[in-house]
């Protein structure tokens, strides 16, 4: 006992914490750095102090502010869908016991599969001409011709095309957090409801949603930074267009950057972007999850 | 620390909102009688509703599988049946030759390795550094600890591509650029916050006395760490490491970033294909297969733990 508890707790967290502060803070804070300055695309080219000069170019920039929006739209289509379905399942599972668990298994599969492959499996499925998708609506009798719905041509619904690869691959995330939360909800309260007479909107509306509440919220944040992360997905389907119609933060930031070699104002880009998940992360945490106040 | 002492209380899995102030800390047999109650109180009754919601559910699956069993299917087709109009589900002739030509391409089968390679290198990375950390967390308490996790936590927010770029340069001047450890180094930061939190709630569960009676036995406190809580804790270790395994073998950004040639791992070639080829949907699609089947097997061998930690994970953060 040479040393004290304390300071051989801080021991075994000094490397975890300088990998982070190595690995992720050091490249944040350059990220800070660069977005003030104006700099040439080749190593060691000028690299000229210019202030908020990359703040004002991005926030007067339409390409920037419509992938803004297109991000934040993307967000709530994933997540909203997402959890509509991933509940539902958990229902489904619930209602149907222990017997449901092989399928349980069986429904999970998908998370285990790269993104890369998702969009590129999603985009073969959807794809002009000779896309599954559109022939099966075809046979079905729900569209006169197979290509009558350009899923990923058509800038009015690319977004929503873009996003279906991303809610098949996490729907059964969201199923299984949900399905735990449903586990937890103690029997009498439902046995009380239904003895009540309560039907089965009334028990979903006002017992079941209400007690899963915190387990809602977490649910939909960790979704939420992630579906605003997107950009495997996206980039193999469309690669943002056609004319940026699917163009996201990440693959604007991505392009700025790489393709037209512009560090000052990507990084600036980045800057407010992340900024803006911070904020509205912690918003959502202090108003829908509330640590603490929903016992 | 507020939202894991709660979970634990309530089995690790969701904070219940239901307990009330009469209502004491359930222990392990209460709980197991609270679920038994729980299925009485959720499952359908009766037994026609039940036929309907297994025809339900077997609809819902065969939906939500075909894609992936259609990518299969498609990689055993003829190059011209793949794009063929109107598409057909199954190959009209069942061939080897996609998986034959997507693995003889210059440098697939060398992604293959170096995606192994950076997924092994990261998943050590992150479990050497995020056991004792968590452990420092959790069985401590200090104010260091609770700032500690919650900047983790806040490192899950970090889009990569804002950190990427700057990443890539800081590798490049290491003279790093281009290998896997670059490459691992980078999908670490990613996996390293969910170890902690995941590592954190398993010690959580991991009774002090055990630690104690080590010590008070002559155990250095290091020594009561390596033999008596870490293997304890190793089903929490292995489903660590899973999710850092699958945190590197999927991810794409860094790995477009940062590798060139001798490095890049295969969803980077995957997405290369359609430039460099034309589209040729037979090899990706085989290419996608072979990537993909390894973990899906994996996970179907382990599927109880990765549940556990999905939850675990999820709800902690």
């Amino acid at each position: 006992m040479r040393i004290n508890d304390r300071r051989f707790a801080l021991y075994l967290m000094t490397p975890a914490a300088l990998f982070l502060a190595v690995f992720v803070a050091y490249p944040l804070f350059r990220l800070i750095a660069d977005s003030f300055f104006k700099i040439s695309p080749f190593v060691g080219g000028p690299r000229d102090f210019v202030g908020l000069d990359n703040y004002v170019r991005a926030f007067t920039s339409e390409d920037f502010i419509g992938a803004g929006w297109r991000t934040l739209a993307y967000t709530v289509v994933v997540v909203t869908l997402e959890f509509a379905l991933g509940l539902g399942m958990a229902l489904l599972f619930t209602t149907l016991g222990k017997k449901s668990q092989i399928w349980r298994t069986v429904f999970m599969y998908p998370l285990m599969i790269a993104p890369i492959v998702a969009g590129l499996l999603w985009k073969f499925l959807m794809i002009d001409n000779f896309g599954l998708v559109g022939t099966l609506l075809h046979q079905a009798g729900i569209l006169q011709d197979p290509n009558q719905i350009g899923w990923l041509s058509n800038p009015d619904i690319v977004l929503f095309s873009v996003a279906i690869p991303d809610i098949w691959l996490t729907t059964s995330f969201m199923c299984l957090v949900l399905f735990a939360g449903l586990q937890n909800i103690p029997g009498d309260l439902i046995e009380a409801a239904r003895l009540d007479g309560a039907r089965a909107p009334a028990m979903l509306f006002r017992i079941i949603l209400p007690l899963l509440r915190p387990v809602i919220a977490v649910a939909l944040v960790v979704r939420g930074i992630d579906a605003a992360r997107a950009f495997d997905t996206i980039l193999i389907q469309t690669n943002g267009g056609p004319q940026s119609a699917s163009e996201t933060m990440s693959l604007l930031i991505y392009r700025t950057m790489i393709r037209f070699g512009d560090p000052g104002l990507a990084s600036a880009m980045g800057t407010i972007y992340l900024l803006a998940m911070l904020g509205i992360a912690f918003f959502a945490v202090a108003t829908i999850w509330r640590p603490g106040k929903d016992t | 620390m507020r939202v894991a002492e709660r979970t634990r209380n309530d089995g690790g899995k969701a904070p219940s909102v239901a307990a009330g102030p009469s209502v004491p800390i359930t222990t392990g047999g209460s709980r197991r009688r609270n679920r038994n109650i729980n299925r009485e109180g959720l499952e359908a009754g009766k037994r026609s509703t039940r036929t309907v919601l297994w025809i339900l559910l077997a609809a819902s699956l065969v939906l939500y599988g075909f894609p992936f069993l259609y990518l299969l299917l498609t990689s055993f087709k003829t190059p011209i049946d793949t794009i063929a109009v109107p598409p057909t589900i199954l190959p009209r002739e069942w061939t080897l030759v996609n998986y034959i030509s997507a693995l003889s391409r210059s440098g697939v089968v060398a992604s293959i390795i170096n995606s192994t390679q950076t997924a092994i290198i990261s998943t050590l990375l992150s479990l050497i550094l995020a056991v004792p950390a968590a452990y420092g967390i959790t069985r401590y308490k200090t104010a260091s600890g609770r700032v500690f996790i919650m900047a983790a936590l806040v490192t899950r927010m970090v889009p990569p591509v804002a950190i990427g770029i700057p990443l890539a340069s800081m590798m490049a001047s290491a003279g790093l650029a281009d290998t896997p450890i670059a490459l691992s180094i980078a999908h670490t930061t990613i996996s390293l916050p969910l170890s902690i939190w995941l590592m954190s709630s398993f010690f959580e569960a991991v009774p002090q006395d055990l630690e104690e009676a080590a010590t008070v036995d002559g155990c250095s406190r290091l020594g009561a760490l390596w033999r008596v809580v870490i293997p304890v804790v190793s089903g929490g270790i292995a489903v660590t490491a899973i999710f850092a395994f699958l945190a590197s073998w999927n991810e794409f950004l860094f790995a477009l970033l940062m590798t060139a040639i001798r490095s890049q791992t295969t969803p980077v070639v995957i997405a290369n294909f359609q430039t460099q080829f034309g589209l040729d949907w037979g090899s990706m699609t085989a290419l996608a297969a072979v990537y993909s089947i390894p973990v899906i097997l994996l996970t179907l061998l382990l599927q109880r733990k990765i549940v556990a930690g999905m939850t675990l994970g999820a709800v902690k953060g």
